[in-house]
């Protein structure tokens, strides 16, 4: 990206991920297909010139996360979804969620993004069948979860991790009750092996496991507790991890920190993941395939290329303005 | 239906569902009392939080009440030359009723106040929400334990404040009354002996006295549990959430203990 560029309102290059740095070591093959991706959304941007869109055409241009996918995931893996919401309607006082259909493939991230209200953590909700539509289907590995018994999504949810806007950390209890809470609570492990799965959760989220496991979560940065939160919900080695807007209220390293976790969780644990975000930016990277909720139905779902190129004005006006 | 119909039967329909998720939590916390997993230190945590904690504020309570109540009754009985029937005035108003709703009063004030404001924290701060997520039913791990440490404690906390009721009215009656204190324990004794007994040995007022603060417990543990895990609205909502518990529980107590006294007159007819 040249300064000429650059608006005086954006973001200073830095050597993060999320904007390429100049003269970074890369391969031929990459370099043109980064050349090619510039090309496009250059032609993109000329006829829509905003600060927004070129810092999201060069997260793209970085980001390796769906071929990455594609080299990853054979097509029968990549057929089958994990997840799947299926026309589902949901309504309490008013209706909030109208013939919304969704799904996510093994090893996905879907990153849910929409104006606040317009029922993204709903969605989540409905994922862990804390809510039961009011029509529609939300199967997890093809059955239906709908049907399930109080004790029956109990058990169910026990595959899954969720990770809160909040990182909700039971504040009565320290860092490492926290972390092995859903260890003891529903695996047969001895102290020493829960101990060691502890430690090992932590130092993934790279968090220094003698320095904190014995902390409470009120003596922990906004960062390190939405990490515990992360090391928490993936205690159980869940299939499917769920984020609330994991990187709301935090500064932007703690933002890049988190985002990253994220996408290493998909990339070295293969796990499938639905993101809430209102972060544009961590979107573009993380996600393999963006679905956008607006006015309780979902109007987009594609891939962030699609989404950057698409000349959709509710799109365009939402990803920054036109 | 005219609009403030319409209102009303509303707020009726409103009030009859809270009612029903009550007592429907009440079911629950009560069920899952016998229902693997078993959160013992849960239990024994809550046990010294509502009753060791509490101690302090009971025999203050007590011990003054007692105080009282021989200090006043010194005065009425004198006009008739009944002072050394002190001993029974205090132990039969100390064991039927003060006791037990004093003992009820000063915990959901302490206790209630405190469960509604931890678990309606949680509720806000999505504490709960994660343990349903984590697979944990939040009433078998936050309610269940809560109550039934309520309902063991509080009978518990009702006897020691009988007790240090019934001592400190020995004292205001030998020391400022002139009541020698053989002859005060021995009214004492006649007092809980002539309510009669039940299966020959126990004294039918222990058992007025032990039923009342058994079902206090559960009517301030479950209301503070109702209250906290049912707070919206933030900070200002977990405020509300415990003014409310400590209103309900203290009219819900002096409501029932009525009730619940001309049930067990006529039941163990004292």
């Amino acid at each position: 990206m040249s300064d000429d560029q650059r608006d005086a309102g954006s973001p200073p290059p830095t050597p993060s991920k999320g904007v390429r740095p100049a003269g970074p070591p890369s391969t031929g093959e990459d370099d043109a297909r980064s050349a090619e991706r510039r090309q496009e959304g250059r032609r993109s941007s000329e006829r829509r010139p905003t600060t927004i869109r070129r810092a999201i055409r060069d997260e793209l241009a970085d980001d390796t996360t769906d071929e990455y996918y594609a080299e990853t995931h054979p097509q029968e893996h990549r057929v089958t979804p994990v997840i799947e919401v299926d026309h589902v309607y949901l309504g309490f006082d008013r209706p909030i969620l109208e013939d919304v259909s969704l799904e996510a493939r093994k090893g996905e991230t879907i990153c849910l993004v929409g104006e606040s209200g317009t029922g993204k953590s709903t969605m989540l909700k409905l994922i862990l069948r804390l809510l039961i539509p009011d029509r529609g289907a939300v199967c997890i590995h093809g059955e239906d979860i709908t049907d399930l018994t109080f004790e029956e999504a109990l058990e169910a949810r026990q595959h899954m991790g969720m990770v809160f806007q909040s990182a909700a950390l039971f504040d009565s209890m320290t860092v490492f009750e926290n972390v092995a809470y859903p260890l003891r609570e529903h695996t047969k492990l001895d102290d020493d092996e829960i101990e060691e799965r502890v430690r090992e959760k932590l130092a993934f989220v790279d968090l220094d496991p003698d320095q904190v496991m014995s902390q409470l979560p009120s003596q922990l940065s906004g960062g390190m507790r939405k990490r515990v939160g992360i090391a928490r919900g993936m205690a159980n080695n869940p299939e499917i991890m769920l984020y609330d807007e994991p990187t709301s209220g935090l500064d932007p390293l703690s933002t890049g920190t988190i985002t990253r976790l994220i996408m290493k969780l998909q990339r070295e644990l293969d796990v499938t993941s639905v993101v809430v975000s209102h972060d544009i930016r961590s979107v573009f990277r993380m996600a393999t395939r963006v679905a956008v909720l607006n006015e309780r139905r979902i109007v987009f779902f594609g891939s962030p290329e699609e989404m950057a190129a698409t000349d959709d004005k509710y799109l365009r006006d939402f990803l920054g303005g036109s | 239906m005219p609009a403030f119909a319409e209102r009303f039967a509303d707020a009726s329909r409103h009030k009859l569902r809270s009612v029903q998720e009550y007592f429907s939590l009440a079911g629950k916390a009560l069920r899952f009392a016998f229902v693997r997993p078993f959160y013992a230190q849960d239990l024994i945590q809550q046990m010294d939080e509502i009753g060791v904690k509490s101690l302090g504020i009971v025999l203050l309570t007590g011990f003054f009440t007692g105080m009282v109540l021989a200090l006043q009754s010194s005065v009425q009985m004198a006009q008739f030359g009944a002072t050394m029937y002190i001993g029974r005035l205090v132990t039969g108003s100390m064991i039927r009723e003060l006791g037990p709703v004093l003992a009820g009063l000063m915990v959901a004030g302490r206790v209630g106040s405190g469960i509604a404001a931890q678990l309606g924290s949680m509720r806000v701060t999505e504490q709960i929400d994660a343990l349903n997520t984590l697979g944990t039913d939040p009433i078998k791990k936050l309610v269940t334990p809560r109550v039934l440490a309520a309902l063991i404690m509080l009978p518990v906390l009702t006897v020691i404040n009988d007790v240090v009721g019934i001592i400190g009215g020995n004292l205001i009656s030998t020391l400022m009354v002139g009541v020698p204190s053989g002859v005060y324990w021995r009214t004492v004794w006649e007092q809980i002996a002539s309510g009669g007994f039940t299966f020959r040995v126990i004294p039918n007022d222990f058992i007025q006295g032990l039923i009342k603060p058994f079902v206090f417990g559960g009517i301030i543990s479950i209301t503070a549990c109702y209250f906290g895990i049912n707070t919206t609205g933030g900070t200002e909502g977990v405020g509300q959430s415990t003014t409310r518990t400590v209103v309900l529980s203290s009219i819900l107590i002096l409501v029932v203990d009525y009730f619940l006294t001309q049930i067990l007159l006529s039941v163990l007819a004292v």
